[in-house]
């Protein structure tokens, strides 16, 4: 399917060079767009994760001060749309902090980061949770049998079992969280979407416009397109 | 109403929230317009997605290639691009084309709305299609060949028997899908919809109270997903089986 996409611009881009030209010329900066949707997926990603484990950690504790409040805040962003939360973040947020009397800019994309990782962080939690409680009970009294402590159980024996359950689910939300990320040009940041309406505004041509959505399309399917299959394989194989 | 309102807004003042666009008629007839249009969309596509996914659901473990290929090809092409950029691609370029070929935008009878539901309710009938195609092969074959033996048709065995439990293996699949949808029906701001979101938006540019119509969007979307959610629970335990698996 991509391949015969992919054939079909080629073939197109070689029957009309000066197209091919334009196009080849715009490139680069649609390519310094697509990097700014790769480092707030990563950014978000990595906050959201770290976030989200604690969060689903507490989700479990027995202190009910300590459950409620997490299970609230999973409930009220797990429901909430990525684009509120970029608005939210976006226009809430200053755009710039002091600290200790310097003024530290806080830019667009750093506001999309959070309004990104703040979801990933309560769909994080729930992984972890789940992953938490799909280990039987009887691991912890086996490992404390066999003279482990409490802490030595989870990290030798319970949460190398988890990291193996969560990954599939875990790479599913970095797919959408990429995806989401096309949601920052609604905000002004300067990702691939954005670059995309710039370029084909400035060369107003309908051929070219075509083409430039098509490879936005094309650069998101490829970027999102062999972490699915390597979740699914993943998935089948733990299914087995 | 009228010193409910007021009652409200000096509630809401009294903790430092500033609801003061309720007494402009105005803004209030756009928000309240805006909440409807959600509703609406919401009402509109989780049926047209749950069609659209059992079409092709059908059309994925169909044994016809010509069929299952394009299906298969569309359900990946959907499910790994952004819905965003799929709606702006479709009114772009698509919506573009096709106002071309009408000979301009005055003849093509289909605009930002359209778009809207078409792409939301197709790009969720993606991901229902393929919880929807796991249930379908997890139903036993004995079961279907058991069915063809009774002289079903390939069409009638997958209507009487492997969609029907599927549809109990993919329920909660399908639910989490369904919360997606709401959520995504946000992205028609892009395209000028006046959804919740974008009617917002019109109102915090002028008011400058974010946090108070954020608290309000927050809750609102908190409250449609979770009558989803329990909706789905409820069709679940309706449709429930006893002693078939789950």
């Amino acid at each position: 399917m991509a391949g015969s996409v992919g054939a079909a611009v080629a073939l197109w881009l070689v029957l009309d060079p000066p197209l091919a030209r334009l196009l080849l010329e715009w490139l680069p900066y649609l390519a310094r767009g697509f990097s700014m949707n790769i480092l707030i997926s990563a950014l978000a990603m990595l906050l959201g994760t770290l976030a989200g484990v604690a969060l689903g950690a507490m989700e479990l504790a027995q202190a009910r001060l300590v459950r409620a409040p997490a299970i609230a805040y999973v409930q009220v962003f797990r429901n909430a749309p990525h684009l509120v939360l970029i608005f939210a973040t976006t226009y809430i947020f200053p755009f710039e902090i002091v600290a200790f009397g310097h003024y530290i800019p806080f830019p667009d994309w750093m506001k999309a980061v959070i309004g990104l990782a703040i979801p990933a962080s309560a769909h994080a939690a729930e992984i972890t949770r789940g992953a938490l409680q799909s280990i039987p009970t009887p691991q912890w009294d086996a490992a404390k049998g066999l003279g482990f402590s409490r802490i030595e159980a989870l990290r030798f024996i319970i949460l190398p079992q988890c990291l193996r359950r969560a990954l599939p689910p875990w790479m599913n939300l970095a797919a959408s969280i990429c995806m989401g990320t096309a949601l920052a040009s609604l905000v002004g940041v300067h990702e691939l979407l954005h670059a995309a309406t710039d370029a084909s505004t400035a060369v107003s041509r309908t051929d070219f416009t075509v083409l430039t959505y098509v490879a936005v399309l094309f650069a998101f399917f490829l970027f999102c397109y062999p972490v699915s299959r390597l979740t699914q394989r993943l998935e089948r194989r733990l299914a087995r | 109403m009228q010193d409910a309102v007021r009652d409200f807004i000096a509630l809401a003042a009294r903790i430092g929230l500033n609801f003061d666009f309720l007494t402009s008629p105005f803004e209030v007839r756009m928000w309240l317009d805006g909440m409807a249009t959600t509703l609406v969309l919401v009402a509109l596509t989780i049926p047209l997605s749950l069609a659209g996914g059992i079409s092709l659901a059908a059309a994925l473990t169909s044994d016809r290639p010509w069929l299952a290929g394009p299906a298969r090809a569309y359900v990946e092409l959907t499910r790994n691009t952004p819905t965003l950029v799929q709606l702006m691609f479709t009114v772009l370029v698509v919506n573009m084309l096709i106002s071309q070929a009408l000979g301009g935008a005055q003849n093509n009878p289909l605009g930002a709305w359209f778009w809207l539901v078409a792409v939301v309710s197709l790009h969720v009938a993606a991901l229902h299609a393929e919880a929807l195609r796991g249930g379908i092969e997890a139903v036993p074959a004995t079961m279907i060949e058991a069915a063809r033996g009774l002289g079903f048709s390939r069409l009638e065995v997958l209507r009487v028997v492997e969609l029907p439990l599927a549809l109990r293996t993919a329920l909660p699949a399908i639910v989490n899908n369904l919360v997606n949808l709401v959520k995504l029906t946000t992205i028609g701001y892009a395209v000028a919809v006046n959804e919740i979101t974008y009617a917002s938006l019109m109102i915090w540019t002028q008011r400058d109270n974010v946090v108070e119509l954020m608290i309000v969007l927050l809750v609102f979307f908190s409250g449609i997903n979770l009558a989803v959610a329990r909706l789905g629970a409820a069709v679940e335990r309706r449709l429930a089986v006893p002693g078939f698996g789950q």
